[in-house]
């Protein structure tokens, strides 16, 4: 039946046009069932390389370089299915292919992941792990789609890059946080919909947007004219992260009058997920309204609006996931017969955007963009100035510590209270508070939340020109300020009515000795609060050659960017022989990144192309790699406690990049070989933590200048073996290390750390510079190595199925830094700890290497039209096994010197062992939605 | 039009949705009292005890089967009821609570110990608590320290009583709602003994040593316990402020400003040979009075006479320092070589300054041994140091005087001599010592203290 429509079709074109002597091939696609014309849908003319995109009318031209004689024309977009049409091409003639059609891809499996990723995404930063996912998973590339579908959930990265190494854009606006360097992907969570039209540049190739970074960019196009018209209710249903949603939008298309409108509702909510007491409640709202002013100026304006809260779930010991099984999460308990979660991330950060677009010519086309986001991100947690720790997993509550001690009885209690319980106990907590009040001492606990409200406002212009039909040139030039206020903000005070005194409770110095004895309730900010102001102006040009047998491309970028502190308390902690180095202004810190970077494909044949890519990127480390301290101090990296390190400034951090790839294309076969190799250079990375060697206390470890080398190669494949069946298979083999020893230092208020000097002033123990022996250290974040083989059916009557079965191998845990510098064998005297063994550190520090593992995922649909509307079903299942495996996990650095941790490792069961997180177990998704 | 139409069912489904479906919601409805779980099993102790089931004793009671170096574990149906008299809300304390058995004039305590830090904000100070003893232990964390313990275990090597459990805590330690006002036990330093360990004291006219000025509480050299030494005004008596160096008042200044009282938990050191007194917090040391510093102050410690002038009007002997005194160490004169000697020997203190003080009253020790004539005492202001006889206006005192010969033992206080003529400038003190060829005593002189009260 199918066929039949094709070669009814292949009839229809038979309108040929003369035309002096050139070669024209031209047509227009539109939606088989709307009949509205489709923009941006990818026409290629098979067996050559000639590509190009339809334009806002669904019109398409192809008069270069055409070949002659039976050609297959092929039409696709993301979310349609995509087709091929067999054409006769004769020279010095005009083939006109008006309203070829397109199906919406109902079976669209796209739809079911972006929005499990961009949800899960929301847990990131405490979970550690970085999810690119959300990036790739609008790419066509399989080994791109493979990564975001079936590795996400192994945390696997692609190339074993951090996402701060791709870009995401709105209307050509970055939404990369100048905090991490990541995308926020939250921000505009649960609105599928309406951020599905996607472009995706992958690695250095070039964008008609901006200059990007080494893995490459999206840009997320919300113009109201570009939505296809109609409308979508959908209802999902899932054990992952939340258990219910709904969503509805609406699109009105481009209407006659000029005008366009696309809004979207949506709600996605649940009690817990696959992790005990993970509550999800998160709405989401958009609207776009888009007028056509005339043929040359569109203004558009854009609205998002997705605030979100959800539970955090806790990483641990081994020693717990034994007791408690992998969905155990320490930070929730009951209350009043509900799972309460301590530790709540809620993010509330509207974006407002407005966008000119003025074609100055038909080749020349002007994007001018205004931006502006607001809002707050807020992580809970307990305050425990005046209680015990009330983690239920504290290691003094494990049988571990007991058996330390050889106490069986202990260690038994212990063992069976945490598998009995073993969750916050709230009504201690507030029994503490209520006691507190009777005695009038001062809050035992609060729950409050660390705040980071920004304020960022983004102007930008895109010019786009085709110089000729060879050369495309693009330039920008951008501006972004950020205002960024953080604090610590008590939100609830759990029963308390005396307050919580905001006074360091270890080293009894007042958080803001401006206002000593400042006692803080609901409501109220304390422990912490100061200004970041990040101003950042760059300027990108590039230009792209289209030939016949070679493409190729060059680009460039300058990028200015300062950042200041503003310390809004004068911190006890950081007066250090009475000089403040907290309060007002600290140093205004700027950098310089450039960008370069130039690539080719080689058209070999339309079958056989070869691409590589180069690049060499300096930018300026991100807010977090920055600042060593920035809740209590000015001090960055190369500053301690106000004077400089010596050896070390702060400085670019700078990636090299080099890509090579064999790309296979036949109508039945797809494939792509890439080896890649990139070289980061001078990166820092800062961490914090309590540690209990020779010296206990919390301590800032810096890592400056440290580099890294991940080369490897990937592979994707895919092979439509029958018309209905599709085999499918990926790989990335890669070796991401640690390739130098970078200066390590540590900084810390803590009494132990600080000592005084023959002239009496005060210094910090273990002041001296050293190297952490990282070298060859695999970096950690998600397996290195990567293999995916799968299979689709997809039945002429809508209906599908598809399995993978994925194995992942040479997963490491993130190593301490600390443990592997000269502090790890020092004494407090300087010297070497008497009894240190070198070969028995080597085994203590060797990297542990996860078990690898093998997943299955099922997935398969359903759908029907029903009159012009559509209702879809689908559901996949994840880890269809229930393989219990780790996704990542980092050292404690709490025993971070030799005789602690051979102590502790000397252990049956060790106290202070690394903590994991697992990858789910066997998970669901379904969902159903009508398309009208 | 119809799509709007649809457009709006789908809207209100999806708000009526919405609205309904909430998740966990985050605020905290906060009850004026939790510990329901911990009040019922209080009730079920009452209720027991009401029916005879289990025997309420006091602490006297419970005590009276502690025998020292020995781990003894209840096995009756016995309770006990006290007032919790520490608090751990600075750290000072660890793991450990003391009990007294009453809010006011307590006679007798217990110690309690339990696996549970900051055990102040549920077992907070002055709350009646109960301890259901069957089952836990009596003795002594340290065995031999003499301080009787409530433990859940014991250690076999040494009989040393050890914590409460997790498990014992909430099966054996029940709170009642009531939280009293405890009013401490005025105590003089000399009034200190073993039957206060644990209770809650006030130490009253103490202040400590003016040369701790600008000292912290703890000392930074201690590793654990850190030891401040206490004076009293009033007696001379001494004892000992022990503070743990993990308490957060560690780095507090004592305050060296003024006399008062510190009131606190009386304890043993850590080896079980001393008393010392713990703080519950420093608001509990009050020095609101003015110092009671000596203004002059010599028991010859030093080994010299260097805070004196020694003339000879007649004869060779002359005072000197003698390792011998009260307890030892005293200044000394005997006209006796070989036979009495007719001496005159004067012993003169340096100018001691009462510029700034109203009033100043003297008083010092003395013994004498052998018949002869006794000292005669005076005070002068315009000594400049030449022959005492002529230089300075004398002005005679009565002290008491040791009037038994036969012993060197029979130390005499000089009782309180009024020298406040000499306030508002220089005093001197004065001890003529007189001998003649046929009787010379021999006179010690010790603990000199010229003090403003």
């Amino acid at each position: 039946m199918k066929k039949s429509f094709l070669f009814f079709l292949f009839g229809v074109f038979s309108t040929f046009t003369m035309l002096a002597q050139q070669t024209i091939v031209k047509g227009s696609v539109k939606d088989a069932v709307t009949n509205e014309p489709i923009p941006n849908v990818t026409v290629t003319i098979e067996e050559s390389n000639l590509t190009t995109q339809t334009d806002g009318f669904g019109q398409f031209v192809f008069n270069q370089n055409l070949p002659l004689g039976e050609q297959i024309l092929k039409i696709e977009r993301d979310d349609y299915q995509a087709k091929r049409y067999p054409i006769v091409v004769n020279e010095g003639k005009t083939l006109d292919i008006q309203d070829m059609t397109l199906n919406i891809k109902i079976d669209n499996e796209q739809d079911l992941f972006t929005i499990t990723l961009s949800d899960d995404e929301l847990n990131d930063d405490t979970s550690g792990a970085d999810n690119i996912s959300g990036l790739l998973s609008s790419s066509q590339d399989i080994f791109q789609r493979t990564a975001a579908f079936e590795f996400s959930s192994s945390f696997f990265r692609v190339r074993g890059l951090d996402s701060d190494n791709a870009k995401v854009l709105i209307n050509g606006i970055e939404m990369n946080k100048q905090d991490t360097g990541r995308p926020q992907w939250s921000n505009w969570g649960g609105l599928n919909d309406v951020v599905r039209n996607q472009e995706l540049t992958t690695g250095l190739a070039p964008s008609a947007y901006t200059f990007g970074g080494v893995l490459g960019t999206t840009n997320i196009n919300t113009r109201a004219s570009q939505y296809r018209r109609g409308g979508r209710i959908t209802y999902s249903s899932s054990n992952r992260s939340y258990t219910n949603r709904v969503m509805a939008s609406y699109a009105s298309g481009l209407m006659e009058d000029g005008w366009a409108y696309t809004i979207m509702a949506g709600r996605r909510w649940g009690d817990e997920g696959f992790q005990d007491g993970t509550l999800y409640d998160a709405n989401s709202f958009f609207a776009s309204v888009e007028k056509k002013i005339n043929d040359k100026h569109s203004l558009n304006f854009t609205s998002i609006y997705a605030p979100n809260r959800r539970g955090k779930s806790s990483p641990n010991t081994q020693e717990v996931y034994d007791l408690k099984g992998i969905k155990y999460n320490e930070y929730w308990g009951y209350y009043n017969g509900e799972k309460k979660n301590s530790r709540i991330k809620e993010v509330v950060e509207p974006i407002l955007m407005l966008n000119h677009y003025w074609d100055i010519s038909e080749k020349t086309k002007l994007n001018t963009n205004v931006g502006y986001q607001f809002g707050k991100i807020g992580n809970s947690r307990i305050d425990q100035t005046g209680g015990a720790n009330p983690s239920p997993a504290y290691y003094q509550n494990l049988p571990s510590y007991f058996l330390e001690d050889g106490d069986l009885a202990g260690a038994y209690e212990a063992e069976q209270n945490f598998i009995n319980d073993g969750q916050v106990d709230w009504d201690r907590i507030i029994d503490a508070n209520l006691t507190n009040n009777i005695s009038g001492s001062y809050a035992a606990y609060a729950l409050y939340e660390d705040r980071n409200d920004n304020k960022q406002f983004t102007v930008n212009s895109i010019l786009n020109s085709e110089l000729n039909q060879n050369i495309l040139l693009t330039a920008a030039v951008n501006y972004k300020k950020l205002d960024s206020e953080n604090f610590a903000e008590i939100i609830d005070l759990l029963g308390s009515q005396t307050g919580v005194l905001n006074i360091d409770n270890f080293s009894q110095n007042y958080f803001d000795e401006n206002n000593p004895d400042y006692v803080a309730f609901e409501g109220d900010k304390f422990r912490y609060n100061y200004n970041l102001y990040v101003n950042e102006l760059s300027g990108f040009a590039q230009a792209q050659f289209k030939y016949n047998k070679v493409d190729f491309y060059l680009g460039g970028s300058i990028t200015k960017t300062d950042y200041q502190r503003e310390g809004l308390y004068r911190n006890g902690n950081n007066i250090i022989d009475g000089q403040d180095n907290s309060f007002g202004k600290g140093d205004k810190l700027e950098f310089t990144g450039i960008g370069a970077k130039a690539g080719f494909t080689y058209k070999i044949s339309g079958k056989h192309l070869l691409d590589f890519n180069g690049g060499y990127i300096t930018k300026a480390p991100s807010i977090r790699n920055t600042y060593t301290n920035s809740r209590e101090s000015h001090d960055y990296v190369g500053v301690r406690n106000g004077e400089n390190v010596p050896e070390i400034d702060i400085t670019e951090e700078k990636i090299a990049s080099v890509d090579a790839s064999y790309i296979f294309r036949s109508p039945t076969v797809k494939a792509r070989l890439t080896g890649f190799y990139t070289k980061i250079e001078d990166a820092n990375e800062v961490s914090f933590f309590f540690t209990q060697g020779s010296t206990t206390g919390f301590i800032q470890e810096v890592l400056a200048g440290v580099d890294k080398k991940h080369f490897g190669a990937e592979l994707g494949l895919e092979a439509q073996v029958t018309p209905t069946i599709k085999l499918k298979g990926a790989a990335s083999v890669g070796q991401y290390t640690y390739d130098n020893n970078p200066y390590l230092y540590i900084n810390s208020t803590s009494e132990d750390f600080l000592v005084q000097n023959d002239e009496g002033n005060t210094d910090i123990l273990l002041n001296e510079v050293t190297t952490s022996n990282m070298k060859d250290y695999r970096v950690a974040g998600g397996p290195q190595t990567a293999y995916s083989v799968g299979f689709e059916y997809r039945d002429p009557d809508y209906w599908w199925f598809g399995a993978t079965a994925n194995f992942f191998d040479n997963a490491y845990v993130d190593v301490s830094p600390l443990a592997r510098s000269t502090d790890f064998y020092t004494d407090a005297d300087g010297l070497p700890y008497n009894d240190y063994d070198p070969t028995l550190a080597k085994e203590l520090l060797r990297q542990e290497k996860f078990d690898n593992y093998m997943v299955v995922n099922l997935i398969g649909g359903k759908s029907w039209k029903i009159g012009d509307k559509y209702i879809g079903f689908f559901a996949s299942v994840g880890n269809l096994l229930d393989k219990k495996y780790k996704t990542g996990g980092y050292e404690q650095g709490r025993k971070a010197d030799y005789r602690a941790l051979r102590d502790d490792v000397a252990l049956t069961k060790r106290t202070f062992g690394p903590k994991y997180w697992y990858g789910r177990g066997t998970n669901y998704f379904v969902n159903v939605y009508l398309r009208f | 039009m119809k799509t709007n139409k649809i457009l709006a069912i789908i809207l209100s489904m999806f708000f009526a949705i919405a609205i309904t479906s909430c998740v966990e919601d985050d605020d905290f409805s906060v009850p004026n009292a939790t510990g329901n779980e911990e009040n019922a099993k209080l009730n079920d102790l009452l209720a027991k005890i009401d029916a005879g089931t289990v025997e309420l004793q006091t602490i006297q009671q419970v005590r009276n089967n502690f025998v020292q170096y020995e781990a003894i574990q209840f096995e009756s149906e016995i309770a006990v009821k006290g007032y919790v008299s520490s608090s751990d809300e600075t750290g000072n304390f660890y793991k450990e609570f003391f009990i007294q058995d009453d809010p006011v004039n307590p006679t007798t305590t217990l110690k309690v110990v339990l696996n549970q830090a900051d055990t102040y904000n549920q077992f907070n100070k002055g709350r009646e608590v109960y301890i259901y003893l069957k089952g836990l232990y009596i003795g002594e964390t340290n065995t031999g320290d003499d301080v009787v313990t409530i433990g859940g275990q014991y250690d076999d090597f040494d009989s040393d009583v050890l914590e409460m459990t997790s498990n014992q805590i909430s099966n054996h330690l029940f709170r009642s709602s009531i939280t009293e006002t405890l009013v401490p036990v005025e105590l003089n330093l000399s009034d200190v003994s073993e039957s206060h360990i644990g209770m809650f004291v006030k130490l009253v006219d103490v202040q400590f040593p003016a040369s701790l000025e600008g000292q912290p509480y703890v000392n930074p050299i201690d590793d654990y316990d850190s030891s401040r030494p206490i004076e009293s005004c009033s007696e001379s008596a001494t004892f000992t402020l022990e503070s743990s160096t993990f308490a957060s008042f560690k780095n507090n200044l004592l305050p060296t400003d003024g006399k008062g009282s510190i009131s606190g938990i009386i304890n043993k050191t850590y080896d079980g040979y001393d008393l010392v007194i713990n703080l519950n917090s420093t608001e509990d040391v009050i020095m609101d009075g003015l110092r009671c510093d000596p203004l002059f102050q010599d028991s010859f410690t030093a080994g010299n006479l260097n805070n004196w002038t020694t003339y000879s009007v007649t004869g060779a002997q002359e005072w000197y320092y003698n390792t011998f005194g009260n307890p030892s160490d005293s200044a000394t004169m005997s006209g006796f070589s070989g036979g009495a000697v007719q001496n005159e020997d004067w012993l003169i203190s340096l100018p001691i300054d009462l510029s700034s003080v109203p009033s100043a009253y003297l008083s010092f020790q003395n013994v004498k041994r052998y018949s002869g004539n006794d000292i005669e005492v005076f005070y002068c202001t315009d000594y400049n140091g030449g022959d005492p006889t002529t230089d300075g206006t004398w002005v005679a005192l009565s002290p008491s005087l040791d009037t038994n010969t036969g012993s060197w033992s029979s130390w005499t206080d000089s009782g309180v001599l009024d020298v406040s003529a000499a306030a508002g400038g220089n005093l001197f003190v004065a001890i003529k010592y007189t001998s003649t060829s046929s009787a010379a005593a021999t006179w010690e002189i010790d603990n000199v203290k010229v003090t403003v009260e």
